[in-house]
């Protein structure tokens, strides 16, 4: 008979050490399927997760990719760690795109230093606003923010739809579905020559040490801290417990629609239906995969940006198509669960007796 | 054919707890029993080492002479032991019929046969086909209760049953009871209410701390007798000197007390109305779950009731929440003190910074400081003598007894006027009860006023200056501890009334 008990004390280092557990498995599952498609596994895994990265133009691309996921992830760990379902900065993502995208659009024959700050402030406040709408939800009518934040997401994704082939489409376009391009003063400015890597970067970064500082050194940050161990207790407390549930869900949003925001004026620099490959989504798996810790959301951010990045080289080399990024990233994803539990829960093999197998 | 039951010098020791003690039983079919104990009596352990939930550490259980061997919950329908509990093991979302036929042996027509001869057979109304969170508490109830009887039980255990039914449902209930019995089935009935065991039951064993003080015939009881065996002739007081006279200050003053809940599990209060002196402690007794928990919310603000009204050192403070009444001086000890009053997973000092009152100046200006939690955390561990002096320790290394005064300290250290703690020395061992005990006098002595909600007796009568008695959400008059006998207590606690 098999039995599984919760252990007493897990040490805090091991709880740090097993997304590594997770990322090793993930490579050998990974070289696995490739074996089994027919390829040989050491080969491909060097082409998914070395060839990418080989070169400086691959290296800006992973930072280019790992700035949104960071920032989103950063975003949600509010929300997770107190207890906040927030599925849905995807939905947060795109409404921030729209909104700062809107004003981008508003500006599109102009120049001017102000722009940019502009069409960033106004891409935060729409995930903002987008991401209170769940949260008010929860708090004052009881509803589930898991489906309400995950329906969101398409209300937002057919929004963007609908201006881009409507009243936003660009009127020299050709009835492609797109906008026109933003004016350079809507757009990020690059760091470097002949690379895509852009200044959005040091909004994540920023972001990632606000957020150290606001869950390590602030009140909200311990009120953050208690709500999510037990709820019992804030209530205790007399912690503000609707404040506090608004104010995780605006700034995940915010993160969520600067991230939309730094996409559409970094390498995009118009609005589009693709304007992001499910970031939104993708963020959760970084935000658990860096432990809810702004320096481990960092560090998993680039993992996972490889991953992106692996799929599009694999696609060319391969030839096997570029959806095997979420392959891995699911895979992160289930032997993460899979190595907590077996650091949370250990299981005991008992030996039957003999009067027991008689029955 | 008649059915023996027999328990034999069953032990079953927890940490720090004898739950039972070397207890021997036996009951026979065509009788009802009940079980009667105060809480923590032992009553609950002993029925879940008859349903296998539970192993013993000694001793052994015959059916019909036959030693079973009790390992799991699978091995007592084997022997064919029902058991309801207390809460319900229905899937809310699927159907009765549903329900029954999840551990089914048979095919569904043949189910549907049988289960439609019980119905008939004991008058059941029941829809089989409508999911069960529509149902009522007493219908869920016999839902249980058919589902035991496809087994065609011998032994039929029912633990606290009525805990969650109204007058109406009771009634049924009763005459179901009686009829099983009438065919053979044996009935074990568990229950703290003394009028029911009288109604009911033909023959009564009385629990106390784990052991059996009584078996008797329920005929030669009365409420008075069997509420005496239950609580038990308590220790001589030793209550402090009675230093409240008449003429001091109502401090505190709640009227209109109201709460309705849509939950079966949570007691709805029934308009309650007391105050409490300055320096005085007024004690609430009561079995546990008789609305100790949702009066404790009430009064610590963790729920708002409207229409309540709670006078505070003359200023109404019925709408405001626990953080906003700690600024009044008053403090807060739960009685779930390792999941609600602390968090384990925390440190010592962040424990200690839940309690954030406006003059710590834990958080200046929403930052951290560290500094100050930690010295003024440092000053309670050694104030109230808990056994560490390591602010950094995750309070779920702290002994029940050590995080008890960590608790205390932490509300205590405010010089609250108002203290209010529900069951403040549960589960402790006697040292930290006589400590704790001690400090709560203290209190007192320096004009603090207390409010005691206890399921303790001997703690009420050592330490109340007035006792009240909390059943099914209403409280009894209010009584000055010396006119309290531990036997009044008994009758009151257990849906009595006195005189």
């Amino acid at each position: 008979m098999i039995k599984i008990e919760k252990r007493n004390d897990v040490p805090m280092a091991l709880y740090f050490f097993t997304p590594f557990i997770a990322i090793i498995l993930t490579i050998l599952g990974g070289g696995i399927i490739f074996y089994i498609l027919g390829f040989n596994p050491i080969e491909a895994l060097k082409f998914y997760f070395i060839t990418p990265i080989s070169n400086l133009y691959g290296f800006s691309e992973l930072l280019l990719k790992a700035t949104p996921l960071c920032l989103i992830a950063i975003g949600l760990s509010f929300c997770f760690k107190s207890n906040n379902w927030n599925i849905g900065a995807e939905g947060q993502l795109t409404f921030g795109a729209i909104v700062g995208g809107g004003v981008a659009l508003l500006f599109y024959n102009q120049e001017g230093f102000y722009i940019l700050p502009l069409v960033i402030i106004a891409g935060a406040i729409g995930g903002m606003i987008f991401a209170l709408i769940p949260a008010i939800l929860k708090t004052y009518f009881n509803t589930n923010e898991i489906l309400v934040s995950l329906m969101l997401v398409y209300v937002s994704k057919l929004l963007l739809d609908y201006l881009v082939v409507g009243p936003w489409s660009n009127p020299e376009g050709f009835n492609f579905p797109e906008t026109r391009q933003f004016s350079d003063s809507s757009r990020m400015p690059l760091l470097f020559e002949g690379l895509r890597i852009h200044a959005g970067i040091f909004l994540a970064l920023a972001a990632v040490m606000l957020s150290w500082f606001v869950l390590y050194k602030t009140y909200l940050g311990f009120q953050i801290k208690v709500s999510g161990l037990s709820l019992k207790t804030a209530k205790y407390a007399g912690f503000k417990g609707k404040t506090m549930i608004l104010v995780v869900f605006m700034i995940s949003g915010a993160c969520a629609g600067l991230a939309g925001v730094g996409e559409i004026t970094g390498p995009i620099g118009q609005l589009h239906r693709m304007i992001s490959p499910d970031y939104g989504f993708t963020a959760i798996i970084v935000a658990f995969l860096g432990r809810l810790n702004p320096f481990g959301i960092i560090f998993a951010s680039l993992v996972v940006a490889l991953t992106y990045l692996g799929a599009e080289t694999a696609q060319i080399f391969l030839q096997i198509p570029k959806y095997t990024g979420q392959v891995f990233q699911g895979m992160i994803l289930f032997f993460l669960l899979a190595s907590d539990y077996l650091l949370f829960f250990k299981v005991k093999i008992l030996n039957l007796k003999k009067n027991e197998l008689r029955h | 054919m008649a059915t023996d039951l027999r328990i034999s010098n069953i032990s079953k020791i927890y940490p720090g707890c004898i739950a039972n003690d070397n207890v021997s039983l036996q009951f026979k079919s065509g009788k009802i029993y009940a079980l009667l104990g105060e809480n923590g009596a032992g009553k609950s352990t002993l029925v879940k080492i008859l349903s296998g939930v539970v192993s013993p550490d000694n001793g052994e259980v015959f059916l019909n002479e036959k030693n079973l061997k009790l390992s799991s919950p699978l091995d007592a329908k084997k022997n064919k032991i029902g058991m309801v509990f207390q809460h319900f093991n229905l899937f809310e979302t699927l159907s009765v019929f549903e329900n029954l036929s999840i551990d089914a042996t048979e095919d569904n027509e043949s189910l549907r046969v049988r289960v439609n001869e019980i119905l008939k057979k004991y008058n059941f109304s029941i829809d089989l086909d409508v999911p069960v969170l529509n149902l009522s508490a007493g219908q869920k109830q016999k839902v249980e209760i058919i589902r035991c009887l496809l087994r065609s039980p011998k032994v039929l255990i029912m633990d606290e049953p009525t805990s969650v039914l109204t007058e109406q449902e009771t009634e049924e209930l009763f005459i179901s009871l009686k009829k099983f019995c009438d065919e053979g089935i044996l009935i074990i009935y568990i229950t703290h209410k003394l009028k029911e065991v009288l109604s009911l039951c033909d023959e009564v064993a009385v629990m106390r701390k784990g052991k059996v003080v009584s078996v008797s015939q329920t005929q030669n009881e009365r409420v008075e007798t069997l509420a005496n065996k239950m609580v038990g002739q308590k220790l001589a007081k030793i209550k402090k000197k009675i230093n409240i006279s008449k003429n001091k200050d109502e401090i505190f003053k709640v009227k209109h007390l109201n709460f309705y809940s849509d939950d079966p599990f949570e007691t709805n209060l029934v308009n309650l109305n007391f105050s409490v002196k300055k320096g005085e402690c007024l004690g609430i007794a009561g079995i546990s779950g008789n609305g100790q928990n949702e009066l404790f919310q009430i009064l610590s603000g963790e729920i708002i009731t409207p229409d309540t009204s709670i006078i505070f050192r003359n200023k109404e403070i019925a709408k405001l929440n626990p953080k906003q009444r700690r600024e009044y001086l008053m403090a807060f000890s739960p009685e779930d003190r390792i999941s609600q009053a602390a968090v384990p997973e925390l440190k010592i000092y962040e424990n200690v910074a839940l309690n954030n009152f406006k003059s710590s100046n834990f958080f200046e200006k929403g930052l951290v400081n560290e500094k100050k939690i930690k010295e003024h955390s440092k000053k309670i561990l050694s104030d109230f003598s808990v056994n560490t002096d390591n602010v950094e320790l995750k309070s779920q290394f702290l002994s029940g007894g050590n995080l008890q005064k960590l608790i205390l300290g932490r509300e205590l250290i405010t010089a609250p006027e108002l203290l209010i703690c529900y069951n403040p020395t549960w589960g402790l061992d006697v040292g930290a009860i006589n400590y704790i005990h001690e400090t709560l006098i203290k209190i007192n002595d320096q004009e603090k006023s207390t409010i005691l909600i206890s399921t303790d007796t001997e703690e009420l009568l050592k330490l109340s200056d007035r006792i009240a008695v909390i059943y099914k959400g209403k409280l009894s008059k209010i009584m000055p501890s010396e006119e309290v006998t531990p036997e009044k207590l008994g009758v009151l606690m257990g849906g009595g009334s006195i005189d």
